[in-house]
């Protein structure tokens, strides 16, 4: 069996060394990416397609550089693009090898040009899932199992290009699909608070972050707000993740952006979709405009403080307001023209 | 007499289609886009009881901050009862909660089975596909286990063929008898087919899709010239009763405005 990431054996070893304390994790942004994420690894993918995405932990992979990595994801559609666009650009200072995942995609804006350059020109390794059984693959390995049986994904063509197995349930007789663990080397996650031991609320939908932070072997997280850890302990059925599985905390307001982040801001429809715009041309032989893209946007920056710098104010303002008004509120607001 | 609109756009037609199929109180599992429309359609005219679910992980919201652009969307959470995760959405759909899926796909054949992973042969090109898709997302795990699903998809006689080219999510399959339930299937698989051009279902016996209503301004020889395989018909087929100007009033000023996905 080919296990990218970790073997569940291998995983259980190292959450059982692991030091657990109770300490101080905050880091840089350059310094948890210096220590967590290396050549060759499997890669854990938080959010959902363009929501909540790990953007910031995306750009500083990018401007740092690794080889060969594997992306694992339910459904994904910034930061894959980001990643894969980087490689398009430079394939020698930045490389995925494989994708584990079930959408790679921008819904309402379309496919992702990046997915299409790199598959139809045979540059990654693709194995394709469902959002469920990715989902219930971060589970099984969160919850310490090799496998796990799922009502779905079986019976058509999916589960010819994927590692799951029909088999007979020896229970009830009837045909199951089983499906094996995903461990990745680190899980990469935007919340919008944590403490700086690295407790984590979510708010919204928890997509399968808390999944992918128990099943990592390592795990960065940004964060909107650095809360007092006080406030975790007042409500701490409110933690989505709990401390001893994070390795990195780092404050970073806006890290998920232009991606939606829930209750502090809407997606940036301007910036993402000037992005999208860029891949696009790629695949149709306009190379220099998305390059042109990186060098602004993320090689000629040193962090993402100098990356929302050049988000005109406007844009940023408006994608605050919309996440918290009502439809008829919105209405009051002039949306920002690119 | 019902004043019905004569101004309308196919997405609108196929979204009032959708919502006069939704039965109140019914649970339905959506995806982004044109779904979205007929769920809040649905709600404000037959159906103020449907329970909308997200797979990101929200339910029973009221889609009243604007429409999502994504599942994902925090929209979708607006005035929800509960919201998780990707893993509960899917438990509850494995469990039997959702008793309608609404799903599309690129490529549709005639017992219902979709693709949206790739064009091009497979297995031998799937690594370098002709065009990829951007794959599965929810859709097929809501094939497999919503208790019936609802499929939308652009009529053209290059997307309804008689064989995908991958088969993504699981309809009647080869349409053999008992051969979702071989497969270890639970839900019923798709039960309506909603185009611009007609409302169509799958013969009881061969599982193959029939043509139940024809939408306006379409015969059965009009649809079947756009459907790259031989469409049953239904001996009771009838004509699909055009949308209402209320239906389009409510598309347009109230729940679509800025036209994110019913075009005019």
């Amino acid at each position: 069996m080919l296990w990218t990431g970790l073997s569940p054996d291998e995983a259980r070893t190292y959450i059982e060394q692991k030091d657990k304390s109770k300490r101080d994790k905050r880091m840089t942004m350059t310094e948890a990416v210096q220590t967590f994420v290396k050549d060759g690894d499997n890669i854990g993918v938080g959010g959902f397609v363009n929501s909540r995405q790990p953007v910031a932990i995306a750009h500083e992979i990018i401007r740092q550089g690794r080889k060969d990595l594997i992306l694992s994801f339910q459904s994904a559609g910034l930061v894959p693009d980001y990643l894969l666009g980087a490689m398009a650009l430079e394939p020698e200072h930045l490389s995925v090898q494989r994708m584990e995942f079930a959408y790679c995609g921008h819904e309402y804006a379309g496919t992702s040009s990046m997915l299409r350059y790199m598959t139809e020109n045979e540059k990654i390794f693709i194995e394709d899932w469902t959002n469920f059984s990715m989902s219930a693959r971060f589970k099984a390995g969160s919850m310490g199992i090799p496998f796990i049986p799922i009502r779905s994904g079986q019976g058509g063509d999916i589960e010819k290009c994927n590692r799951s197995q029909t088999t007979q349930c020896p229970f009830s007789g009837r045909t199951i699909l089983l499906i094996p663990a995903c461990h990745p080397d680190v899980g990469i996650l935007h919340v919008q608070e944590a403490d700086l031991y690295g407790n984590c609320r979510i708010k919204g939908q928890t997509f399968t972050c808390p999944e992918i932070a128990m099943a990592s072997k390592n795990v960065i997280v940004t964060c909107d707000k650095l809360i007092d850890h006080d406030i975790i302990a007042m409500d701490p059925t409110r933690t989505s993740i709990p401390f001893f599985a994070v390795d990195a905390v780092v404050e970073l307001p806006l890290g998920s952006y232009p991606t939606v982040c829930h209750d502090i801001h809407y997606y940036d429809k301007i910036h993402l979709e000037h992005f999208k715009g860029l891949t696009d041309a790629f695949r149709k032989g306009d190379r220099d405009s998305l390059a042109a893209y990186y060098d602004a946007y993320i090689y000629g920056v040193a962090d993402t403080d100098q990356f929302i710098d050049k988000i005109p104010y406007n844009q940023l303002k408006y994608a605050r307001q919309i996440e918290s008004r009502n439809l008829e509120l919105q209405t009051h607001l002039t949306p920002p023209t690119a | 007499m019902t004043d019905y609109a004569t101004d309308y756009s196919r997405g609108e037609m196929i979204v009032t289609a959708g919502a006069r199929l939704l039965e109140n109180n019914k649970v339905i599992f959506a995806g982004t886009g044109l779904p979205m429309v007929g769920i809040t359609l649905a709600q404000l005219t037959n159906g103020p009881g449907i329970i909308p679910v997200f797979e990101a992980g929200a339910v029973g919201p009221t889609l009243d901050r604007s429409l999502p652009l994504s599942v994902g969307d925090s929209r979708t959470t607006s005035r929800a009862n509960y919201i998780q995760g990707l893993n509960s959405a899917f438990e509850l759909t494995q469990r039997g909660f959702i008793d309608v899926g609404f799903i599309g796909g690129a490529e549709i054949d005639p017992y219902g089975n979709l693709n949206s992973t790739m064009i091009g042969r497979f297995p031998e090109n799937y690594m370098k596909p002709v065009v990829r898709l951007p794959g599965s997302g929810g859709a097929g795990d809501m094939s497999c286990s919503c208790t019936y699903t609802i499929l939308i998809v652009q009529h053209e006689p290059r997307r309804f063929v008689e064989k995908l080219q991958y088969y993504t999510s699981i309809g009647h399959m080869d349409g053999s008898k008992g051969a979702r339930q071989k497969a270890g299937l639970q839900g019923k698989g798709p039960k309506r087919v909603i185009t611009s051009r007609a409302l169509m279902g799958f013969d009881d016996e061969t599982k193959r899709m029939k043509i139940l209503a024809t939408m306006p301004g379409e015969t059965v020889e009009s649809v079947q010239a756009v459907t790259g395989f031989d469409l049953m018909v239904d001996e009771d087929v009838y004509e699909f009763e055009p949308p209402t100007k209320e239906e389009i009033r409510l598309i347009r000023d109230v729940i679509d405005p800025t036209q994110i996905f019913c075009k005019r």
